[in-house]
Order: C-alpha cells, then sequence, then structure tokens
C-alpha cells in the first residue's frame, strides 16, 4: 500500500512537560489507522502536530505524495477533537466555505452537499442556520465539512464524540467507505469497541509515549490473550495453584483469571483443578478495550509494552 | 494573501447576510439623523426663545436713517419690524403699557451727540434685545462721520476701531503677511473633509470592534481549527481584517447616502466642493491607518477571549483604547498647537484622533509634526499587526478559557 503520512520521532513539550515522546507511526493510502489513548494522553497534540497547528519541538512529518514544503492542506480533511461551526450562518454556505478555503470547484461541492446531506438524512436541510440543527447534526454537518473537498488523507480526532449510536453506525459506515475507496484515515478516539470494529492498524498512546504499535489481528494476537472468567466462590490460593495464570482478579464471587499468552485453552481447562468451585465458566480474549484499560490505569495485568509488526 | 481575500470575502459575506448587523448598518445613519433633526427642532426652540416672536421697532428718526437702519436690520437676519413713529418720550410709558414685543428708539442729534441713544423697550421683551440692537451702531456711527466731515475711508478707519489680536508666529506666510482666516467658509472647507474622514473613522473604528466579537466568536463557536486546517493563522487575521475593512466602508458609504441628502436639503453648504479637495485623501489615510492599527489591537485581544462576561482587566483596558484620543480633545480645542495637543500627536493610540482634530482646526498645517505623526503611526500599525499575529495565532487555539496577561506577554515574547 501507498505510504501517505510519515510521522518520525515526534517531541513535544509544554512548559518543562513532555507531552510527546518520540513519536513515529504511517498511516497508508486505504487504511484506517487509530491512535488510541485515555484523555490527556497526547492523541490530539499529535493530530495537531501533523496538521501544522502546533510545531514539534523535533521529528518530521511528511506527506508522501505530496511535492514541495509545508502541508498539502487542500489533501487534508480535518475534524478536529474541540469542532464547531459559525451558527448564524446557512449549512451550505458554510461548507461552500469549507470548500473553497481547500480550492475545491463550487459546482462540485454543491453537488457533493446535498448529497452528503441526503446521505446523512439531513436533506432539505442546507438553507438551515447551524444554530438551528442539534448538536448531532451539527457533528454530521462538520464531518461532511472535513470531506467535501475528497481528501486523500483524512484526519479525525474523535469523531464519534457525543454520536448516539445510529449516527455513529452512519459515520462507521461512511469512514469504511472512505477507505475502500482509496482515502488514508488517521482517527483518534478512546471509545475502543467503535475502533475495534473498523481500524486496520492501531498506535496506542499512554502518556505521550507509544504503547503499542501494530495491524489489529497482530495486536490482538500479541496482546489479547485468552481470560478466563470464573463464577463461584474460590481462594485466591487455590486459583494460583493454577498453572499458566498470569494475574487474577477478583470480585466478590467472580475471579478474572488472566492466561499467559501462549496457552492453549482446551489443555488449559483440562487440567483445572477439581477443587475449583465453578458456577459458571466463560473464556473469551482479552478485548481491546480492557487492554486499553489495563494500559489507563497502570495496572499491567497484561504482558509488558512491545511493537508488533503488520 | 489569495486565502486572506477568501476569509475577506466570507467575513462579508456572512455579515451582509447576519439581520443585526444589517439593522445596525441602516440604524446608525438613521439615528444620527434622527438626533440631527431633534437637535434642530431644540435648536430652533431655544433661538425663538432668545429671539422672542418678531419686534416691533419704533423710530423716532429726527436723523433720516430709518432706510438705512432696516436695510441693516434685514440683512443680518435679525426678526426686526422697524416702523418710523413720532411718539415723543414723554408718551412712550403709555405706549409700551399694553403693547409686547416693541421698541423705542429716539434717534436725534442732541443724542448723538452725547453718545447715548435712549431705547424703551416693552416688560416681555428679553436681554438678549440690547446686544441685537448693537448691530445699528455701524451705521450710526457711519452717519456721525459722514455729518462731521470725513471722507469714507477716514471714517472707515475711525470706525473700525483698534484691536488686540494673538497671532501664531509660526503661521505668517512667505510673503509677510498674516493668514487671516476670519471667514467661516474657510472653517467650513476644513471641516467637511475632516468630517468625511471622521464618519470613516468611526465607522471602521465600530466595525472594529466588531472584529473583537468575530475573533472571539470564533474561540466561541471553535470553528478555528477546522479553519487553521485550511489557511494559516496569519491569513485568517489579515483576511479578517480586510473583511471588516471592507465591512466599515461599507458601513461609512450608507450613513453617507443618508447624511450627504440630510446635509443638503437642511444646509446651504457646498458639501462637494468642500470635499473633492486633497486634504480628504490624507484624512481617509490618516482614518485607515487608525482602522488597521485599532484592528490588530482588536483582533488579538478577541483571540485571548472566549467569555467577554469574564474577561479580566487587561483586555477591558485595551478595548478602551480607542477612545483615547477624546481626553485630548479638550486640550486640542483650546489650543490646537499647544503641549497637550503636540503630546497627543505622538503617542500611536491617540496620534489618528488627535491629528485628524489639529489638522480641522489649524489652519496652516504643521508638516513636520504630521510627517512625524504618520510616521510613527504606520511603524505603530506594522508592530501590533505583528505583535496581534503572535497572540492570534497561540490564543485562537486556547479553548475554554481567557488568556491571561502573562500568557499574552509569553505568546508576544514567543
Amino acid at each position: 500500500m501507498d505510504l501517505m503520512l510519515e510521522v518520525n520521532g515526534l517531541n513535544k513539550s509544554f512548559k518543562d512537560k513532555q507531552v510527546l515522546k518520540n513519536i513515529s507511526f504511517e498511516v497508508k493510502k486505504g487504511e484506517i489507522m487509530a491512535i488510541l489513548g485515555p484523555n490527556g494522553a497526547g492523541k490530539s497534540t499529535t493530530i495537531r502536530n501533523i496538521m501544522g497547528i502546533m510545531y514539534p519541538d523535533d521529528g518530521t512529518v511528511t506527506f508522501h505524495n505530496h511535492q514541495g514544503k509545508g502541508i498539502p492542506q487542500n489533501k487534508i480533511g480535518y475534524l478536529p477533537e474541540e469542532r464547531g461551526l459559525y451558527k448564524n450562518v446557512k449549512v451550505m454556505d458554510i461548507l461552500l466555505y469549507l470548500a473553497d478555503l481547500k480550492d475545491y470547484p463550487v459546482g462540485k461541492a454543491k453537488e457533493r452537499v446535498l448529497a452528503y446531506l441526503k446521505k446523512f438524512d439531513l436533506e432539505g436541510k442546507e438553507n438551515v442556520k447551524m444554530e438551528e440543527l442539534s448538536k448531532g447534526m451539527g457533528q454530521k454537518v462538520q464531518f461532511i465539512g472535513a470531506v467535501i473537498h475528497e481528501p486523500e488523507l483524512l484526519i479525525l480526532d474523535e469523531p464519534f464524540s457525543g454520536l448516539d449510536p445510529v449516527s455513529q453506525e452512519i459515520f462507521k459506515d461512511e469512514i469504511r467507505s472512505l477507505r475502500d475507496n482509496g482515502t488514508a484515515i488517521l482517527l483518534s478516539s478512546h471509545q475502543m469497541n467503535l475502533v475495534e470494529e473498523m481500524c486496520d492498524r492501531l498506535f496506542m498512546i499512554q502518556r505521550g509515549e507509544k504503547v503499542i504499535y501494530g495491524s489489529l489481528d497482530a495486536v490482538k494476537q500479541e496482546y489479547a490473550n485468552f481470560k478466563c472468567t470464573i463464577r463461584g466462590s474460590n481462594e485466591r490460593s487455590t486459583l494460583e495453584a493454577i498453572p499458566d495464570v498470569e494475574n487474577i482478579e477478583q470480585d466478590g464471587d467472580v475471579s478474572i483469571l488472566y492466561l499467559t499468552k501462549d496457552v492453549n485453552p482446551n489443555h488449559w481447562l483440562k487440567q483445572l483443578p477439581d477443587d475449583v468451585t465453578i458456577q459458571e465458566l466463560a473464556i473469551d480474549r482479552v478485548s481491546l478495550h480492557e487492554i486499553f484499560i489495563d494500559i489507563a490505569t497502570d495496572k499491567h495485568l497484561m504482558p509488558e509494552e512491545g511493537e508488533v509488526h503488520a | 494573501m489569495r486565502n486572506a481575500m477568501k476569509v475577506a470575502k466570507w467575513e462579508i459575506k456572512r455579515n451582509m447576510k447576519n439581520k443585526t448587523f444589517l439593522i445596525g448598518l441602516f440604524l446608525t445613519p438613521l439615528l444620527i439623523v434622527g438626533f440631527g433633526l431633534i437637535g434642530s427642532w431644540i435648536g430652533g426652540d431655544s433661538d425663538d426663545g432668545a429671539e422672542g416672536d418678531e419686534m416691533t421697532v419704533f423710530i423716532n428718526d429726527e436723523i433720516g436713517i430709518i432706510d438705512e437702519l432696516s436695510q441693516y436690520a434685514s440683512e443680518s437676519g435679525l426678526d426686526f419690524r422697524i416702523e418710523e413713529t413720532n411718539v415723543e418720550i414723554g408718551e412712550v410709558a403709555a405706549e409700551l403699557e399694553e403693547a409686547e414685543d416693541t421698541a423705542y428708539v429716539f434717534l436725534n442729534e442732541a443724542a448723538l451727540n452725547e453718545g447715548v441713544i435712549p431705547v424703551y423697550i416693552a416688560e416681555d421683551v428679553d436681554s438678549f434685545f440690547s446686544n441685537q440692537l448693537a448691530i445699528f451702531q455701524a451705521p450710526i456711527l457711519s452717519y456721525q462721520m459722514e455729518t462731521l466731515g470725513l471722507t469714507e475711508e477716514q471714517s472707515l478707519a475711525v470706525s473700525r476701531g483698534i484691536h488686540f489680536a494673538e497671532m501664531d508666529a509660526e503661521e505668517i506666510t512667505d510673503d509677510g503677511a498674516l493668514e487671516d482666516e476670519a471667514a467661516g467658509e474657510d472653517f467650513l472647507a476644513g471641516i467637511v473633509p475632516a468630517s468625511f474622514g471622521g464618519i470613516i473613522f468611526i465607522s471602521i473604528l465600530f466595525t472594529g470592534m466588531a472584529m473583537f466579537q468575530s475573533a472571539s466568536q470564533e474561540k466561541k463557536d471553535k470553528i478555528a481549527e477546522i479553519i487553521l486546517s485550511s489557511v494559516t493563522p496569519e491569513e485568517l487575521m489579515q483576511g479578517k481584517i480586510i473583511g471588516y475593512f471592507v465591512l466599515g466602508l461599507v458601513q461609512a458609504a450608507v450613513l453617507l447616502v443618508f447624511l450627504v441628502p440630510f446635509i443638503l436639503f437642511t444646509t446651504d453648504i457646498p458639501l462637494f466642493e468642500y470635499l473633492f479637495v486633497p486634504e480628504t485623501l490624507l484624512f481617509v489615510f490618516i482614518a485607515v491607518l487608525n482602522y488597521l492599527m485599532f484592528a490588530a489591537i482588536f483582533v488579538g485581544i478577541g483571540a485571548t477571549i472566549e467569555d467577554v462576561t469574564t474577561s479580566g482587566n487587561f483586555q477591558g483596558i485595551v478595548m478602551m483604547l480607542p477612545f483615547l484620543p477624546f481626553i485630548f480633545i479638550g486640550p486640542v480645542v483650546a489650543d490646537p498647537s499647544g503641549l497637550m495637543a503636540q503630546i497627543g500627536t505622538y503617542i500611536p493610540f491617540t496620534a489618528p484622533g488627535v491629528l485628524l482634530l489639529r489638522l480641522t482646526m489649524l489652519d496652516v498645517w504643521p508638516w513636520l509634526e504630521i510627517g512625524i505623526s504618520l510616521a510613527i503611526i504606520i511603524v505603530s500599525v506594522f508592530i501590533f499587526v505583528r505583535l496581534a499575529g503572535k497572540i492570534f495565532k497561540v490564543g485562537i487555539l486556547m479553548y475554554g478559557k481567557n488568556a491571561t496577561p502573562g500568557e499574552i506577554w509569553k505568546w508576544l515574547k514567543a
């Protein structure tokens, strides 16, 4: 796949606090690359450095496919985390203005606005003022603003925040279809479940540092170990005696056993000791969400950080 | 620059479609014209009060100049009805008892010789009347001199009297003669271009303040980051400055469209004759520079404020800067070449306003001071635009709080 964006060794400090430490990743054409991390991890700062809204102290941001200096603003679509649009203007006017700023022809922009409004259930709203729209509708208009000029690289900072499930689905579908049409998409989020469903590769960041970087499958294989949830009153010592258990979390009658990486679930189940009380038992892989929580809360129930190659 | 023009175009379009702006656009001139009319009504009333109704002035004329006097009265626009009478001094009391707005003047050789002309007035006649009567001094005096056998030249020399007038040594023109600009027409000739400049000055000042709103709104609506993904902060700022400049001109144009006919109809000032002079260009130039300076300041400060209601004193003080010239109005009017006036001319914030005012009042322009002042203004504009750019760049992206002076200082140093 063609490389669209390459971020190399970004460092950034505010006052004496280093908020980005040696951040490097790539975004390719036709893929969804997700930056994940808890609030304040440095996701938006990374994106702002890419967009030239902030300047890194160190490191480079390279836009492949772009000759010359600077940021190819007309080829990038950007939906910032802190976003809004002028309130007292019409939907069509503001979108045409945004298209015009990207040097996108007016006629084509108009057609695309109408098509998108229809797609997003906002048909007939083009002459409505922004302030009359609900928050969700406003978000949709902002999204249209980010993609109106058919960007080659689309950067979405927390695109799902504040959206209801129906709108989330619409956004997800649209983001996927943009990817399928060859757009390179960089997406930041802290909503793991959404990201898990759609991203191709991910970059997890915590306190400005890389934690995990790789393709979703590889990450899951690497980090999403099996975990076994057992309901029934068991002594911690009993459970600790079970082989291949890396960590135990107990909450009343429910115990969660985090298994080692190379465990074979069939084998492991067979060797469960008889003295373990089991009312219910479930075995599944740790979800991205749990990995995220684990990292965000520094519990380190799971293996140490590392890099997974896609 | 192309992007800046796009932003400018957008700002213009957005405001021209905005009801609030449109209402303000037309309300301002209507208010001015409205107050003008009210003023002239009130003014008219007070004139009536001063002059009273038509005065009937009976003149017992024993020297035969009554025709000249009536001519004088009508030329000077006094509301006098002059009539000849044969009433003697002894009968006056009886005549005046019933009369209103009536006066009796007794002109005779004896009175002339004494230099005191007896005047009897009805009770209701106000005190202004005797001042008004003073205009008869000239014709009476000239009659007196004529009878004394002076030539016209001699009598002119005598009747002119001697006055002491303070003159400005700097105002001696090259040919050595004192510039005597007593005529009101010359004053108008100065004031019309200056008012024109002043209107532009004020219009764009107000839109400059609207720009503060706009920059602040940009933060509040959180659109800045979206726009900045397409244009640089400098372009956004320039675009705003240009856009609001045009809006200010639109406001000025609308104002003039209302005011010019109003002035033409209500007065007989030959407006256009006075307006199309080179001075107008200078005034407009000063107004534009003033706009640029305050536009830069406002757009910069606007970018530091998200919520006006919680903004600190610092921003409030900066907002007052454009009104600083008003402090100088008093001293400048009192002495357009005085120390205060000169100080005002050299302080960047007050220079445009004070300069405009001084140039209106001075007959001979102090070109050196104008030059220095303009240089100061231009350099300040340059500096303020740069500083504003620095503040704007950081401030516009700072969400959720207003910037403190300390933070602003840090950005400026960056």
